[in-house]
Order: C-alpha cells, then sequence, then structure tokens
C-alpha cells in the first residue's frame, strides 16, 4: 500500500527563490526513504515540507490518500527527530516524552503504559526522571526517538539526527535506527548529506541536486548505474574518476593519445567514469593507461592512490584508485592499469544523462 | 591569574571596608536615630549609639497616625506602597510577556514596526508625560485609585525589549517540535515559554518592584486621599513641617521601613535573579 505520495511537489519563497522546482515520489508502506544531496540541495525544506513546517507553494502530499497540504504539523499524525533534538530543557524525559501525548488528550495511564513500553526498548528506563542537560549526546539522540516512536505515527521524519553525534557512535545509532524502524514498520523519511548513512540505512535512495530528484532508487541501483554524473560522484567514496571525453568512431577519446576503444552508436562530447575500486593493477603490455603517483592514503584493510592520468598532451588528469590491502607504491612513479569495460560509465555531456 | 602579594591584598580589603562602611553608615545613623526621643537632634549633634526611645518610637511609627496631615498610619502606607509596586511589576511582566510574544511569534503586518513604537516608548517616562498622562488618568477619573497609581506606569518598552531578545535565543527547532507535539499558541506559551524565561522573569521582577516601590512623582500628583498615600512620597511630607520640630526620630524609623521590601526582594530572589543574568540553559 502507498503510504505517502508527493505529487510535483515544489516550493518557491515569497522572494521568488525557486528552492523545489517539482518533487514526484511515493512511498510504500514501511519503507525507509533517504533524502541525500550536497547541502543547499533542498533536502530539509522538502522534508519540512511534507512535516508541515514549510509551506507546499506547488503540487500535493498525500498521506494514506489523504491531501495533508493545508493541514497543521499535528495533524497529520507524523513525528519528526532534529538536528539538535529540540529536546524541551526544563522537562524531564518523561515530560518531554509524554508531552505530545498530553497534548492530544491521551489518559495518564495511556501515557505512563506508551513511555514506559517506549522507555524499555531504547534503554531509558533510568533516565526518565533527567533533564535533558543530565544527559549525553547519545542518551538525547535516543530520547528524541523516544518521542516520536512514543505517539506511533505514520511516518518518521529524521533531519539529519545524526550529525551532531561522534564518529563511533553514529555507526552504533545508525544500526539502531534501521533495527527499529524495520521492528516498528513505520514509515520513514530520513535527511542526511553523509552517503554512507545513506546507503546503509535506506531501502530506497533520493538524490537531490538544486531542488530536482537527479534519481530514485535502491542504493544497490544507484551505486550500478548512477543516471548522472552527479550521482555518480556523490554516491560512494572515494567518488568516482569522471572524467571529460569524446566518443568517436574509434572509442572513447579521453585525449589525443588515449583511445580507450569502445562501438556506441553515439558521437559527441561524453563524461566518462569509473569507480576507484574497479580499476585494476596490471602489467605494461595489457594497461588501458598509466598513472604517475602523486599521493598515497594507506588505510590498512585499503590503499587509496591519488595521482594523474600519464599522457602525451601535457594535460593533467587526476585520478583515484582503490586497492584492497596494503600498497606502497613510490611517489612519481607509474602504475599500469586496466579499466574493465563493463565498469564503464559514460554520461552524455550536454543533457547528463546516462548512455 | 593568581597574585601573591601581601600589600596588594591588604590595600584590596581595606578599600572594600572603606566602600562598605561608606554605605552602611548613613543606614546606621538612621538606626540610631530611630532610638533617641526627637529632642535629641534640635542640640546639633548626631548620635552615633542607641538611646533609650526606640521602643515608643518603633510603636508609634507602626501604629499611629504619620502625622503632619497624613491621617494613616506608615504601615498602612506601607500595604498601599506595595499593592502599587507589586500591581506595576505584575502589570509590567504580564503585558511585555504578551507583546513579546506577539512580536516574536506571529507574522501580523507592521510587526517590526509595532515593536519600533514600543521601544521609542523609551524615551517617554512618566516625568516626561506627566501632564497629558495626568489630563488622561483625571478625565478617566482615576484619580485616587490604585489603578491610575498603577495603570499608567504599566507599559515597559524595557521588559519587552528584554523577553524579545530571550524569546529570540529560543531555537526555532524547539518551537517546531512543540507544533508537531500539537501545542496551540496557549499551551505553548504556558508550557514552553514560561518555564524557560522564569530566570528572566524573575530578575524582571526584582528590578520592577523596586522601581514600583521607589516611585515619588506619579503617586505625589494623582493622590489627594489619605487612603492611597504611598510610603516613598510621604517622607518628604513627613518632613515639611511649618512650625515646630522636624520628628527625626520618627523619620529615620520610617526610612528604614521603606528600604525593607526591596532588600527583601532582592535577597529572597538573588539566585534566581544571578542565574536569569548568568545562566543560559536553553
Amino acid at each position: 500500500m502507498t503510504d505517502v505520495i508527493l505529487e510535483n511537489v515544489g516550493k518557491t519563497y515569497p522572494n521568488g527563490y525557486h528552492a523545489i522546482p517539482s518533487v514526484d515520489l511515493s512511498i510504500e508502506e514501511g519503507e525507509f526513504i533517504v533524502l541525500v544531496g550536497p547541502s543547499g540541495c533542498g533536502k530539509s525544506t522538502l522534508l519540512r515540507m511534507v512535516a508541515g513546517l514549510e509551506s507546499i507553494t506547488q503540487g500535493e502530499l498525500r498521506i494514506r490518500d489523504e491531501r495533508m497540504n493545508d493541514k497543521e504539523p499535528a495533524e497529520r499524525d507524523i513525528a519528526m527527530v532534529f538536528q539538535n533534538y529540540a529536546l524541551y530543557p526544563h522537562m524531564t524525559v518523561y515530560n518531554n516524552m509524554a508531552y505530545g501525548l498530553k497534548n492530544r488528550g491521551v489518559g495518564k495511564t495511556d501515557i505512563e503504559e506508551k513511555v514506559s513500553n517506549v522507555a524499555d526498548m531504547l534503554g531509558l528506563t533510568e533516565l526518565l526522571q533527567r533533564k535533558p542537560g543530565q544527559l549525553s549526546g547519545g542518551q538525547r539522540q535516543r530520547v528524541a526517538m523516544g518521542r516520536a516512536m512514543v505517539r506511533d505515527p505514520k511516518v518518521f521524519l529524521f533531519d539529519e539526527p545524526l550529525s551532531n553525534l561522534d564518529a563511533k557512535l553514529r555507526v552504533q545509532m545508525r544500526i539502531e535506527i534501521r533495527q527499529l524502524q524495520r521492528k516498528l514498520g513505520t514509515t520513514t523519511l530520513y535527511v542526511t548529506h553523509d552517503q554512507v548513512e545513506a546507503m546503509t540505512l535506506a531501502d530506497r535512495l533520493v538524490v537531490l541536486n538544486k531542488g530536482k530528484a537527479e534519481q530514485i532508487g535502491t542504493p544497490m541501483d544507484l551505486y550500478d548505474k548512477p543516471a548522472t554524473p552527479f550521482v555518480a560522484s556523490f554516491i560512494g567514496s572515494p567518488s568516482m574518476n569522471l572524467l571529460p571525453a569524446n566518443l568517436v568512431e574509434q572509442g572513447i577519446k579521453l585525449s589525443e593519445t588515449l583511445i580507450l576503444p569502445l562501438s556506441h552508436a553515439h558521437r559527441g562530447g561524453v563524461v566518462w567514469g569509473i569507480r576507484p575500486e574497479h580499476l585494476e593493477v596490471s602489467d605494461e603490455q595489457n594497461a588501458d593507461f598509466a598513472l604517475r603517483v602523486q599521493a598515497v592514503e594507506s588505510l590498512g584493510a585499503e590503499t587509496l592512490i591519488h595521482g594523474a592520468l600519464e599522457d602525451q598532451s601535457g594535460r593533467i588528469t587526476s585520478l583515484v584508485i582503490r586497492l584492497s590491502g596494503p600498497h606502497l607504491p613510490e611517489i612519481d612513479s607509474l602504475i599500469w592499469l586496466i579499466a574493465p569495460t563493463k565498469h564503464w560509465h559514460v554520461f552524455d555531456a550536454i543533457t547528463q544523462q546516462r548512455l | 591569574m593568581i597574585e601573591n602579594r601581601p600589600w596588594l591584598t591588604f590595600v584590596g580589603h581595606a578599600t572594600l571596608w572603606l566602600g562598605v562602611a561608606l554605605v552602611a553608615l548613613p543606614v546606621w545613623m538612621a538606626l540610631v536615630a530611630s532610638t533617641h526621643p526627637a529632642s535629641a537632634f534640635g542640640v546639633g549633634h548626631i548620635p552615633l549609639w542607641f538611646g533609650d526611645a526606640g521602643v515608643e518610637t518603633w510603636k508609634s511609627v507602626l501604629l499611629e497616625e504619620a502625622g503632619n496631615g497624613i491621617e494613616s498610619s506608615v504601615t498602612f502606607m506601607m500595604l498601599n506602597s506595595l499593592v502599587m509596586a507589586l500591581g506595576i511589576t505584575f502589570g509590567k511582566i504580564a503585558i511585555s510577556l504578551l507583546s513579546a510574544y506577539a512580536i516574536v511569534f506571529f507574522r501580523f503586518p507592521f510587526r517590526n514596526f509595532c515593536f519600533w513604537i514600543i521601544f521609542m516608548t523609551l524615551m517617554l517616562p512618566v516625568e516626561v508625560r506627566i501632564v497629558p498622562t495626568y489630563e488622561v488618568v483625571a478625565n478617566l477619573g482615576l484619580l485616587n485609585s490604585f489603578t491610575g497609581l498603577t495603570l499608567p506606569l504599566i507599559a515597559s518598552a524595557t521588559a519587552t525589549f528584554l523577553f524579545r531578545q530571550c524569546f529570540l535565543s529560543i531555537p526555532s527547532e524547539l518551537v517546531e517540535a512543540a507544533r508537531i507535539d500539537g501545542a496551540g499558541p496557549f499551551r505553548f506559551f504556558f508550557d514552553i515559554l514560561l518555564p524557560l524565561t522564569r530566570t528572566n522573569i524573575a530578575a524582571l521582577f526584582v528590578i520592577l518592584f523596586i522601581y514600583g516601590w521607589n516611585q515619588y512623582l506619579w503617586p505625589l500628583i494623582i493622590t489627594t486621599d489619605n487612603a492611597y498615600y504611598t510610603l516613598v512620597m510621604s517622607i518628604k511630607r513627613m518632613l515639611s513641617v511649618t512650625d515646630g520640630d522636624i520628628e527625626w526620630n520618627r523619620i529615620m524609623a520610617t526610612t528604614l521601613l521603606a528600604m525593607l521590601p526591596p532588600v527583601a526582594v532582592v535577597i529572597g530572589m538573588q539566585k534566581l535573579f544571578v542565574k536569569g543574568l548568568v545562566d543560559a540553559e536553553k
């Protein structure tokens, strides 16, 4: 069953700024959707429009087949977790969680039961009488989630909830959020700028760029078949090597002297891409091209090698490769590489669409 | 910076003690003077140690008419002062909270204009607008009433400004979280805003109470009925004796009584007051 539908939803501010041109999205019940994009891409605005904190100036938002455009946030049956948690500083953890229920006229015994259930689930039982000021970042985060869960809403909205936590806690909370969401089966809309978070959490990802949905799909779809160079560079870390090139009769012409063979009807300017992990080291005879090493990042389990494409024309094109295990090539030495055709991504330079 | 220089410590402490003595001496002299008979002051020297007429003086001050044309006792006038001071304080706080709430959290046309209009009244304290204000109050038939004593002093740009700044510092996410939690304007005001500004309200209470208690000119002008005389304005009246001796002992006792409530308020609310000035709970 389709739970949330965004139909041609757009936002223009009174000053004429076109924040979101148009977004279409339908979310199945229980689905975990992540909105991801660089800062300023409109992902938070879109989330706040679903929440009712920003007005929708175009299109229609429906939750369970009910038009929500003009409903107050409280009437939409959604719950939101904010980046800075937005806990009420003068209320105890218990009251923070109970406040929304109290305002909705839920009975006292009911509230107690619901809060204690959620507190149990999140391990907050011992903290119920504390105030937010006495909690650590992770605990506050949990309370913020508890406040959302206790109401048992139709939709959860998360606005970069993990960005205030340290790296280790972030990984832990990420897993916890995923497990909780699976257990509760509540439809979730989650905003983040962190592509790792996006990839690990999402059932489906929406990559936003300048208020437009560049691509919507499962994490693996986006990784394997990015629709545009933007998605290609955004998903995956380190990001995909994207080189401007020309598609000519013989193949892809990276420079005057470097042509990778490919048969394709299309001719003209393209963007050629390959992920750092798909480049393979080989010997000189079989290699497609050579890389002049500029910097090496050893991460233990893998090594990132930054270099420039060795090219007679003198143009410098940087490239990253990712090798598993430790490697220690000399700076300024040459590495011979194969770029397997099946891992190529070719985009039209003008339309920015995948070929 | 920690320095250990005995000489400097000594000078520092000496200065502090000198300051304390300077401030406390007049209070001490008032207290001493209130224990001497009225005749003790005619001879031209000021007593520095307690006399033997203390009980008598204080009894007459607290229970008898203040004299010199004032038919009510000092106790009664203290009550009047208290009613006026509290009326002004609560009135100011209530109206400033509401106007700041409107200015910060509601979108209506000329919102900023309204704020600046309120802000401009900072330049118009009672003393400046006393004649027109008197006329308005007189036309409304509010002379000799507590409404007349308090109402014209209630509008406060300072308090509105303070609450506005205080509300502006509340993160917008908190407001949004409350909206999602289904808190309407009233609930938000009482459940979130008031508790968060509690310390600011306390700090303002102290300042405004002293302001209200010390009102002199306004009560002097609009009260002609003994039933509404306030303490601070009456001290002056007790002093202006046309013939005969000024009863310094009783006047000193009265001034001490006039000092007590502000001192009590400051001491009683000191903790909250300081918290309101330095604390950032949000």
